[in-house]
């Protein structure tokens, strides 16, 4: 898991998704990657560009992760963090 | 089957209709029970398995119909309780529109609580706002200006903090002012290109079946273009071409079609609470360092499972004393009712083993299904049972079930109908299903005797007590093992159901009130009584006429004969004579459990297990085998006092009982190519198991799917297990012979 998140920082070293961060990243919300129901749907509870999140831990399993949006702390699993790209992880 | 229902959305009344909206989590349905008090009535939707409650508030001298619509984000309609609410707002599909929106709103979360009101701005339909949670609000340093918030959203807003009951006399002066003079909420300005699409679908759907899109419903298909709602309004090719272009111009104008209406939103929200908010310094959130130790990886594993060993515990266990007392009850009632009706043997059998039984059958559940849902709402209403669901949901999301399916199927191992109703709390539907149905493949209660008796008779003496102990602890994860990996095959292959993304927003920890955990418990008891008791009820004086009936009186001569015959040649004539006066003397009893025995050989399921046991032969079944587990399909726990009759041994029986163990044992063929073998080899008896394991042998379970999903889905599951069932018994079986 924690491989698989480290090869994708190497790749896309500006733009990342938002499963790939690691426990206590921040970063912006850039984009949200498809216009299906799923984007609308994350984009209603506050998953919308120019905002930031925080990743604060993972399950136990590794899935689903937990993150900080305005104060909420919201789960949410790794296939649904791929379809938000973010930036400036730190 | 639900729309033959009278549904009191459908009939126009004098009173006026206020529907309460609002997100998960709110406090909404607390607010709902102060207002409604017990005047509730829960019902589902015509055609779908949403709930709908609705109630009747009195203010003054006047009544209101009052409507709790499902907990929603936005009125975007993946799921159909969703669609419920965009299709009562929208007036459609029958539904009478409300005259009032109530907003329930969580204050400690208002811009993201706002959205759903933002979003129905477009209804036009009077409004009202309720900033619920005040008190949180203000712990978490939280200010918010109401009036200012009125002013900029054009409806009125009340405080209230529901758990405590504050602020409810003021609510429900605005409900009455509101309908008095209502007032709509202000519409947000949409860019060029949003209006512009909106008019294109509204003019290209012109023509179709449906009738004409409001504003607010063009936005939801230009949005949600394959919602069911959209779906709904017309076919998709023709959607499709229409919401194809519309996104084209949105795109054009440099917005993402998928994120664009909550962008918009949310932008117009931040300027609308600019001044009405006030954060004094950082949200300091409570919950943060009580998470750090309930999600910990190594402490929060720990203490989930304390936690659900204690659900687990009190379902088990703690409700015994309960149920042994429903038990005595209904054998007391059986005691009390019965002689009084000996004169006419069908009517007292039919009260006294159809109805009281069957009621006490319907009873029995209850101690189980108010202890879960005790802790249900205990858990929920801390904020518990999201972090469970978070804790466990990798362990089921690779079948499509997820975290909040881990409680259902705990409690099913005590029993499968609490934990069916528990799936309640899982609000993807498609979770929920593939959950209902998984639940009765967990080993509940009712299978432990059967086990207890096959192993102690034929594993424990041979193989010794290690290799029992074992093989009872396999028994339980048979289930389990087969239901997972077909949860994955129904949902892969079989469900046509769109899969939710499964976000979980944390509560905030919360102190649970009684009464609310009260009225859950009393809500669903009642419910379970009501609606699905009527159903379990019948079925078992289906059986029990099945079972009783044709009842040839010859048959008790003829038994009686061959029986006297045969003692004639050990006893003297007055010995039997004296015997059969004394109903306790040791002959009588065996003559009356040998006519019982008779009377379930000749009774229809006797004669349907004898003409049906060539299907269970490859399972090398034989006929007692057959008809013991025909009669044990309204409920197992019933095989053992069966198989008692069956055996000459009269009902009562239990799995510890010495007599029927060495019966079994001696059971050799009477008839066939196995004539003179024992019936009970050990393939048969793993097969028996296997079969228990496996088998819907359960009314109740089927009745309560059929309450919860549909009667298709309820039947797919009865005759999908019992096949499984057969196929494990028989490839057991078969692969048993070979070794």
């Amino acid at each position: 898991m924690s491989g698989e998140s480290e090869s994708q920082n190497e790749i896309a070293a500006c733009t990342l998704t938002l499963d790939s961060l690691r426990v206590g990243d921040c970063a912006e919300i850039e984009s949200i990657a498809t216009d299906c129901d799923r984007a609308n749907r994350m984009a209603s509870l506050g998953f919308i560009p120019g905002r930031m999140v925080r990743v604060t831990r993972f399950a136990p399993l590794g899935d689903p992760i937990s993150v900080q949006l305005e104060g909420q702390e919201i789960s949410l699993r790794r296939a649904e963090a791929r379809i938000i790209r973010v930036k400036g992880g730190a | 089957m639900n729309g033959l229902a009278e549904s009191p959305l459908n009939k126009t009344t004098a009173r006026p209709l206020v529907a309460l909206v609002g997100n998960p989590n709110t406090g909404k349905s607390t607010l709902f029970n102060r207002l409604t008090g017990l005047r509730q009535h829960i019902a589902n939707y015509p055609g779908i398995t949403v709930e709908k409650k609705s109630g009747l508030l009195r203010v003054g001298g006047s009544s209101i119909d009052l409507l709790d619509l499902p907990g929603c984000y936005s009125l975007t309609a993946v799921s159909n309780d969703e669609r419920v609410v965009m299709d009562v707002l929208g007036g459609r599909r029958g539904f009478q529109k409300p005259d009032l929106l109530v907003f329930i709103l969580d204050a400690t979360n208002l811009k993201r609580n706002l959205l759903l009101v933002s979003q129905c701005s477009e209804l036009g339909i009077p409004a009202l706002i309720v900033l619920n949670q005040c008190d949180a609000a203000k712990r978490n340093g939280i200010r918010i200006d109401a009036e200012l918030l009125s002013k900029r959203l054009g409806v009125p807003v009340v405080k209230t903090v529901a758990t405590r009951g504050q602020g409810l006399s003021e609510l429900k002066d605005a409900i009455v002012s509101a309908l008095e003079s209502p007032s709509v909420l202000s519409r947000i300005p949409w860019p060029e290109c949003i209006t512009q699409g909106c008019g294109l679908l509204r003019a290209g759907l012109q023509n179709s079946e449906s009738s004409e899109l409001s504003q607010a419903e063009a936005l939801r298909v230009l949005f949600d273009s394959d919602s069911v709602f959209a779906c709904g309004v017309s076919d998709k090719i023709c959607l499709k071409k229409l919401v194809d272009s519309a996104h084209k111009s949105i795109r054009d104008s440099g917005l993402n079609p998928g994120s664009a209406e909550a962008v918009i939103h949310y932008r117009h929200l931040d300027s609308l609470l600019e001044g009405v908010v006030e954060a004094s310094g950082p949200i300091a959130r409570s919950h943060d360092s009580i998470d750090a130790l309930l999600l910990n990886r190594v402490w929060g594993t720990l203490i989930f499972l304390s936690v659900m060993y204690v659900v687990f515990q009190s379902l088990y266990s703690w409700s015994a004393p309960l149920m042994d007392l429903i038990d005595l009850g209904t054998s007391a009632a059986q005691d009390f009712i019965g002689p009084s009706l000996s004169s006419t043997p069908a009517l007292q059998s039919l009260v006294c083993d159809g109805i009281i039984a069957g009621v006490g059958g319907v009873l029995i559940f209850l101690p189980q299904i108010l202890i879960l849902f005790f802790f249900i709402a205990l858990l929920e209403d801390t904020g518990y049972m999201a972090r469970a669901a978070f804790l466990v949901d990798k362990l089921f999301s690779w079948c499509g079930l997820n975290g909040r399916s881990f409680v259902p199927l705990l409690s099913s191992y005590a029993c499968a109908i609490p934990g069916v109703m528990a799936t309640r709390t899982l609000s993807d539907p498609k979770a929920r299903l593939t959950t209902i149905l998984m639940a009765p493949f967990m080993s509940c209660s009712a299978r432990l005797p059967v086990y207890i008796l096959l192993i102690g008779t034929f594993i424990e003496p041979l193989y010794g007590p290690l290799v029992a102990g074992a093989v009872l602890f396999a028994m339980h994860f048979v289930g389990l093992a087969l239901a997972l990996p077909l949860a994955w095959l129904l949902n892969t292959f079989f469900l046509k159901i769109k899969t939710q993304p499964f976000i979980l927003e944390m509560p905030d920890y919360r102190v649970p009130t009684l009464r609310n955990i009260f009225h859950r418990m009393w809500e669903r008891g009642r419910e379970f009584v009501l609606r699905a008791g009527t159903v379990i009820l019948a079925f078992s004086i289906l059986i029990w006429s099945l079972l009783y009936f044709p009842r040839d009186p010859s048959v008790e001569e003829q038994t009686t004969q061959s029986f006297l015959r045969e003692a004639a040649a050990n006893h003297s004539e007055v010995e039997i004579q004296d015997a059969l006066k004394n109903p306790t003397s040791e002959l009588n009893q065996v003559l009356t459990h040998r006519i019982d025995s008779a009377y379930i050989e000749q009774s229809y399921l006797g004669r349907f297990g004898k003409a049906v046991q060539p299907v269970f032969d490859p399972a090398g079944f034989d006929w007692k085998i057959t008809v013991g587990v025909l009669s044990s399909f309204p409920a197992r726990e019933v095989i053992i006092a069966t198989m008692g009759i069956i055996y000459n041994l009269g009902a009562d029986v239990d799995e510890g009982s010495d007599d029927l163990r060495s019966v079994l044992q001696n059971e050799k063929w009477t008839s066939g190519p196995r004539k003179g073998e024992p019936v009970f080899t050990l393939p048969v008896v793993l097969g028996i198991m296997v079969f228990f394991a496996l088998c819907m042998q359960c009314g109740a379970t089927v009745a309560i799917i059929a309450r919860e999903l549909n009667w298709r889905w309820a039947a797919f599951s009865f005759f999908g297990m019992t096949g499984l069932a057969w196929l494990g018994a028989v490839l057991i079986y078969q692969i048993g012979r070979l070794i």
